[in-house]
């Protein structure tokens, strides 16, 4: 293999994104303590560790390095696609948008992050690192085309994401959920494995582009004894393993806890950056690997599969939604219904016609859910903020009154619920009415008819949340989450923004998303 | 005789059992060894299909080697997940001193 140090370029900025983690490690080296007494004495109560020296700067250095990487990948939006490393990754448009999602993302919850770490004194030098990382993999994993470079983006996403889970580690709830997430997560990883191990031996080649000529020879009849069957195995295997990342309903146990468990901001970046990331890789595989429109629409093809998975996960996600009393845990199954609807997208390209508009309904989506998702964590975060090491879950009681006490909140929150119920003027009904025209358009009008039931059925539990907002008075005097404020303010004033004007103005983003959909054309 | 169908049907076998003591062991170490079992056996899909291939070339540059590269970037990448997964066990057991999976029940629906 030869390598060519210009292919560097086209990976920008999942590098810049890794430098910067690396940055951030690095000065760690050269802090002192304030106080050597500080880190001395043991934590008291609920404090992680006493705030030995001053690592605000930190947040700041994770969100500048972010908005690099996000500038690193708008930059290019235009450049032609290219193969890097010859063939095991590639630069085109669709990776950038993955990539510039994952940062956007990653800029507005280092927001989130900074002031509720803050408040808790749980400032430690890895927090921002780990989610550099874990966004540098998130960036690989959009222009990965080897199931191993995959296997190994897919890794470094994951471990990353592991530890920012169990970041509050005296506390019982994030060990627990960082081992659910952890065992569940590795077992979907092993899985992917195997599929990729049995590809391999189908086509001699771990490369998805061998993979699709395999497949097109399969159709054609003309491949080797018993590949087709490894190939149909691979395909079953390599879509399951991200299934289980997607939070596809069979699959989808662990999100609940795991959603519930992890401290509000990360919980936020996990639903909005990882489900990208995920989703951009089960485009590259289903789409670039076995897309081939005979193969996908067959008798056998992935496209019943998808339908199936995105139907139960639609009316499963949607209904076990309803009797949750715990917000954070009422928008866990929310996001499991959103991959229903993401999947829609994704059972729509298995033709070859409906496939750019699909393509542009789940990018579209995607960044839609990714901002609404990260602002609707990011008020849960202030919320929950007293609890989050105590044990206790949130309770929609917590949330009585609070358009008294912070009117500004209590409007960012009504914002977001109407955005993920899908009613407009906001982004989520120009995602959901993308996604559904390009599920028209490839005759899936069974489940758009579906989706669309479904999101009525969604509209009970997030107005409930508007209700107790509003209407419902406050029963224990709670002062909610004081001083540092304002970083948290920017970030949900920039949800907001980025809310509403994908909503008013989707034309911008939408034209964004066209140039992704060249990606997989033939 | 041994041939490339007993290497993949240890594989498989190796595979499952791996899966299945992740779903019914209690102990949260021996999951992880399960998680660990199951990553061996892709290696060894992978190198029984790199020695007996099915197809008559590789399309690769590197041929039926990647299968190979494919193998240490997996040993490696399974290196990590353990730290990582050792860790978070060692931090569950500080928080409630058992590694007893049904123990772990904080978090229900």
């Amino acid at each position: 293999m030869n390598f060519n140090p210009s292919d560097l370029q086209g990976v920008l900025p999942a590098l810049i994104l890794a430098i910067g983690a690396l940055v951030l490690l690095t000065s760690e080296v050269f802090l002192r303590a304030s106080s050597a007494l500080a880190s001395g004495s043991g934590p008291q109560g609920h404090s992680e560790r006493p705030a030995g020296a001053d690592r605000r700067y930190q947040a700041w250095l994770a969100a500048v390095f972010a908005a690099l990487g996000l500038w690193a990948a708008v930059a290019q939006m235009g450049d032609p696609a290219a193969p890097l490393f010859s063939g095991a990754a590639v630069t085109d448009g669709f990776a950038r948008v993955i990539a510039a999602v994952v940062c956007g993302a990653l800029v507005l919850s280092c927001f989130v992050s900074f002031g509720y770490l803050e408040a808790l004194r749980a400032t430690r030098g890895e927090y921002y690192a780990l989610a550099l990382f874990s966004a540098s993999g998130m960036c690989l994993l959009g222009q990965a085309t080897d199931l191993i470079v995959i296997f190994i983006s897919l890794e470094v996403m994951s471990l990353a994401v592991y530890c920012l889970s169990a970041y509050l580690r005296r506390g019982q709830r994030p060990a627990e959920a960082a081992f659910k997430y952890f065992v569940l997560g590795s077992f979907a990883a092993a899985i992917f494995l195997y599929g990729a191990a049995l590809a391999y031996g189908a086509t001699g080649s771990t490369r998805l582009a061998d993979v699709a000529n395999a497949v097109r020879l399969a159709a054609s009849g003309g491949s080797p004894a018993g590949t087709t069957t490894l190939l149909f195995a691979a395909a079953a295997l390599l879509a399951s393993g991200f299934a289980f990342k997607v939070a596809a309903v069979p699959f989808h146990m662990w999100v609940p806890d795991v959603y519930d468990g992890a401290p509000a901001p990360v919980t936020g970046f996990m639903a909005a950056a990882v489900k990208v990331a995920a989703f951009a890789t089960l485009v590259r595989i289903l789409v670039g690997g076995f897309g081939e429109p005979s193969v996908a629409l067959g008798p056998h093809g992935w496209q019943k599969l998808v339908v199936w998975l995105s139907a139960l996960t639609m009316l499963l996600g949607n209904l076990l939604a309803v009797p949750q009393r715990s917000v954070k845990r009422m928008l866990a199954y929310s996001s499991i219904a959103h991959a229903g609807y993401l999947l829609v997208a994704v059972a729509a390209m298995a033709g070859a016609q409906p496939r750019a508009d699909a393509l542009e309904g789940l990018l579209f989506y995607l960044a839609a859910y990714g901002a609404t998702v990260i602002g609707a964590f990011g008020v849960v975060a202030l919320i929950e903020r007293k609890d989050a090491l105590a044990g206790a879950g949130d309770d929609l009681s917590s949330w009585a009154g609070l358009s008294e006490r912070h009117p500004g909140l209590a409007a960012a929150m009504t914002l977001f619920m109407v955005s993920l119920a899908g009613i407009p003027p906001t982004a989520g009904f120009m995602a959901k009415v993308t996604v559904f025209r390009a599920a028209i358009a490839a005759d899936l009008v069974p489940l758009a008819v579906l989706g669309v039931l479904t999101s009525v059925a969604g509209l009970y539990y997030y107005l409930r949340v508007v209700v107790y907002v509003y209407m419902v008075p406050q029963t224990k005097a709670e002062p909610v989450a004081g001083g540092h404020l304002i970083a948290a303010g920017i970030a949900l004033a920039g949800c907001a923004a980025l809310v509403l004007w994908m909503g008013i103005q989707p034309d911008t983003f939408a034209r964004l998303a066209q140039s992704a959909t060249t990606s997989f054309a033939r | 005789m041994v041939g490339p169908l007993h290497y993949l049907f240890l594989g498989a076998a190796l595979f499952a059992l791996g899966g299945v003591g992740v779903v019914l062991r209690r102990n949260a170490l021996i999951v992880l060894m399960s998680i660990e079992l199951m990553l061996n056996a892709v290696n060894l899909t992978f190198l029984t299909f790199s020695r007996f291939p099915l197809v008559k070339s590789a399309p690769t540059q590197a041929g039926f080697l990647s299968g190979h590269t494919a193998v240490f970037f997996v040993i490696a990448v399974a290196a990590a997940e353990a730290a990582v997964g050792l860790a978070i066990v060692i931090a569950v057991f500080r928080s409630r001193s058992s590694v007893n999976v049904d123990e772990f029940d904080t978090l229900k629906f």
